[in-house]
């Protein structure tokens, strides 16, 4: 119990508590256990502990402000540990990050009482140079309000992978933004699990009634498993790894491939900002790296972006996807078939 | 005696220090918080453990030079303690609380944030069946809190971009396609520019707050520019691009509207955009992959055709 990190830990769960409490007064203490993760033993020798502390001669008004009751316990606003303390740079960063994020959410209705706590967090932090800026896909209003009702959706889903439109019904279950897209995770007829797709690839959606589908139990996320985004299976169109709410890592599917790269140094930064890749070696000059690809199209729009310099290592049948790509986008310029 | 909890002695610490009027040398502080021992050495060596322990947890622990032997002295400055009452109505710490629940940017500094507001506590921060919003954690981008720090208190910052020491006035951060900004003026290069953060090395150095010079009218959204094709400095010109039905959607959804000039069969539309740099927008339209094709002007269509050739294309206009 003397280790540092332990310590402050308890210090800064002991000073939440205490500002929870100002804010509410009294409280009983079984609530105030269990919304901050304690026995309610526990609860009660860390507020007693506090209790006592206080600046000499030890007079009551000198004493911590904290009551603690059979049942109960309180304190008074105003008591020196129990005001709110000033931000971190990171948390003064977070909360205006945060706010401005949801208040970006394309259809975020009500956001009356979170732009009023923005504005005095602004007033206090200066947090007004911060923007958020998220996509807003066309059927992303629907799909949103499939997951609030658990609505069924009959879509056409762009495959960017296999560059084919098909046909799908979907169980929405939970919508989120990462890697700058939304994705919804989805139990999928034609897959018979759960999947997830990103809604800038729906081309059309309506709501239908769906017969005998699975409903998985409890909101678990199978499509975590792999993380991968239907028709997609890249490395780079998968959300990142991110923890605690809910964000699952990028596990290449049985069916991706590794892909060894050779590319100018100039722009190795742009294979390795991609997740999931190996680190990027050098090699005579130039820097050897691998991806892990789950659909040509997107091989050739990375190797496109990289231009004329970078190579296909491995495998060798790889070799001409960027000139057989390029060969396809050029017969639209030499046939002229846009203009008119 | 029995043992003191040490979270008792750094409670009383922090009491102490926080009600003091002038500052406390070592010895009045032993005086007034029990539980450190008697012997100098180990007293010294007490008080620091427990001094780092309450500046790791963001408290402004001042050491001021005072007269006598001991010649320093330390406090607590309240108002560098405790925030400005924000005044929050219970509606709006609810609001607030439901952000950080749905936002993810980096464990658990948004959590921390809120216990200081005093609406700390799981429960108050539980996962809803409300979107869930990644914002690239700020844990992987340790300069982000730094830059933003930088921008409140209108600081001169440096640090190095890519292998590049640059020297810029800040002036804004923006969150778009997944990845953090930096906009501000670069005093080099005598411009407005933008910076991605997660290419920023290492930890930005700030200068005096006040020490910014950003020039007035400023405007951040127009540096930032709209998308790729509009961070080069070139000559603005207007480029229709016609992209197909696979991938109207998703570009229209990018571009707005308000950027359709032309809607064609089966879902194409055409979309004009005004582009400062060709480079970009040919990087941009490669990603659609034949879904897409540059119409004109003429020489932002020569551009892509000589990028398609080098990248190996074989000229079928023959067959």
């Amino acid at each position: 119990m003397t280790a540092g990190g332990d310590t402050a830990a308890r210090l800064r769960r002991l000073l939440a508590i205490l500002a929870w409490l100002a804010q509410v007064g009294e409280a009983p203490i079984e609530d105030v256990a269990g919304r901050f993760d304690l026995t309610p033993e526990a609860l009660v020798t860390e507020l007693e502990m506090a209790a006592c502390c206080g600046v000499p001669p030890y007079t009551p008004d000198q004493l911590m402000e904290i009551v603690v009751t059979d049942t109960s316990v309180s304190t008074r606003v105003g008591t020196a540990l129990a005001r709110p303390r000033r931000l971190s740079p990171s948390e003064g960063f977070a909360l205006a990050a945060s706010a401005r994020a949801l208040l970006a959410v394309p259809g975020s209705a009500d956001s009356g009482a979170l732009s009023a706590a923005l504005d005095k967090l602004d007033r206090a932090l200066g947090g007004e140079e911060i923007g958020v800026e998220l996509d807003a896909p066309e059927w992303l209003p629907l799909v949103r309000e499939a997951v609030g009702s658990g609505g069924d959706l009959s879509i056409s889903y762009y495959s960017a992978s296999t560059d084919r439109v098909t046909e799908r019904e979907i169980a929405p279950r939970r919508l989120f933004a990462s890697d700058g897209h939304w994705y919804v995770d989805a139990w999928c007829s034609r897959a018979g699990d759960l999947r997830r797709f990103r809604v800038d690839r729906i081309r059309t959606a309506e709501v239908v009634e769906l017969a005998g589908k699975s409903q998985p139990a409890g909101g678990v996320d199978p499509a975590g498993e792999t993380g991968r985004v239907e028709g997609d299976g890249s490395a780079a169109d998968a959300p990142p790894g991110a923890g605690p709410s809910g964000f699952e890592p990028f596990v290449p599917g049985p069916e991706a491939t590794r892909v060894r790269l050779s590319v100018d140094p100039a722009m190795a930064w742009l294979v390795e900002s991609l997740p999931a890749t190996g680190p990027a070696l050098p090699a005579g000059g130039r820097v050897e790296i691998e991806v892990f690809v789950g659909g040509d199209a997107w091989l050739e729009r990375l190797l496109l972006r990289l231009g004329p310099d970078a190579r296909v290592l491995d495998p060798p049948e790889h070799r001409s996807l960027a000139a057989d790509a390029a060969t396809r986008i050029l017969r639209r310029y030499r046939d002229g078939d846009g203009r008119k | 005696m029995p043992r003191l909890d040490r979270l008792e002695r750094v409670t009383d610490l922090l009491l102490v220090l926080l009600d003091t009027p002038r500052p406390l040398s070592l010895r009045e502080i032993a005086d007034r918080v029990p539980g450190y021992p008697d012997a100098h050495g180990a007293r010294r060596q007490a008080f620091e453990r427990d001094k780092r322990l309450l500046r790791d947890e963001g408290v402004p622990v001042l050491v001021v030079p005072i007269g006598g032997e001991e010649q320093l002295g330390y406090r607590v400055e309240p108002d560098a303690y405790y925030l400005p009452d924000l005044g929050l109505e219970p509606e709006e710490q609810a609001a607030l609380n439901l952000a950080v629940a749905g936002v993810h940017v980096g464990e658990p500094i948004g959590r921390d944030a809120l216990g200081k507001l005093g609406a700390g506590g799981e429960s108050a921060i539980r996962t809803t069946t409300a979107p869930l919003v990644d914002l690239s954690s700020v844990d992987g981008l340790p300069a982000l809190p730094v830059l933003f720090d930088a921008i409140r208190h209108r600081a001169f910052v440096e640090f190095d971009y890519r292998g590049e020491p640059r020297q810029v006035d800040p002036a804004g951060l923006r969150f778009r396609t997944g990845h953090w900004y930096l906009v501000g003026f670069d005093r080099d290069r005598d411009e407005a520019r933008t910076f991605r953060v997660d290419r920023v090395d290492g930890m930005p150095a700030l200068d005096e707050p006040g020490s910014a010079r950003v020039p007035p009218g400023f405007d951040i959204d127009s540096t930032f520019g709209r998308d790729p094709w509009q961070f080069g400095a070139g000559e603005e010109v207007e480029v229709d691009v016609l992209v197909d039905g696979a991938e109207a959607g998703r570009v229209v959804a990018q571009l707005g509207g308000q950027a359709v000039v032309e809607r064609r069969d089966e879902g194409a539309v055409v979309v004009r955009l005004s582009v400062t740099d060709v480079d970009g927008l040919i990087l941009w339209v490669l990603e659609l992959l034949d879904h897409a094709e540059i119409l004109g002007p003429e020489p932002v269509r020569a551009a892509m055709v000589e990028r398609l050739v080098a990248s190996g294309a074989r000229d079928g206009s023959a067959g």
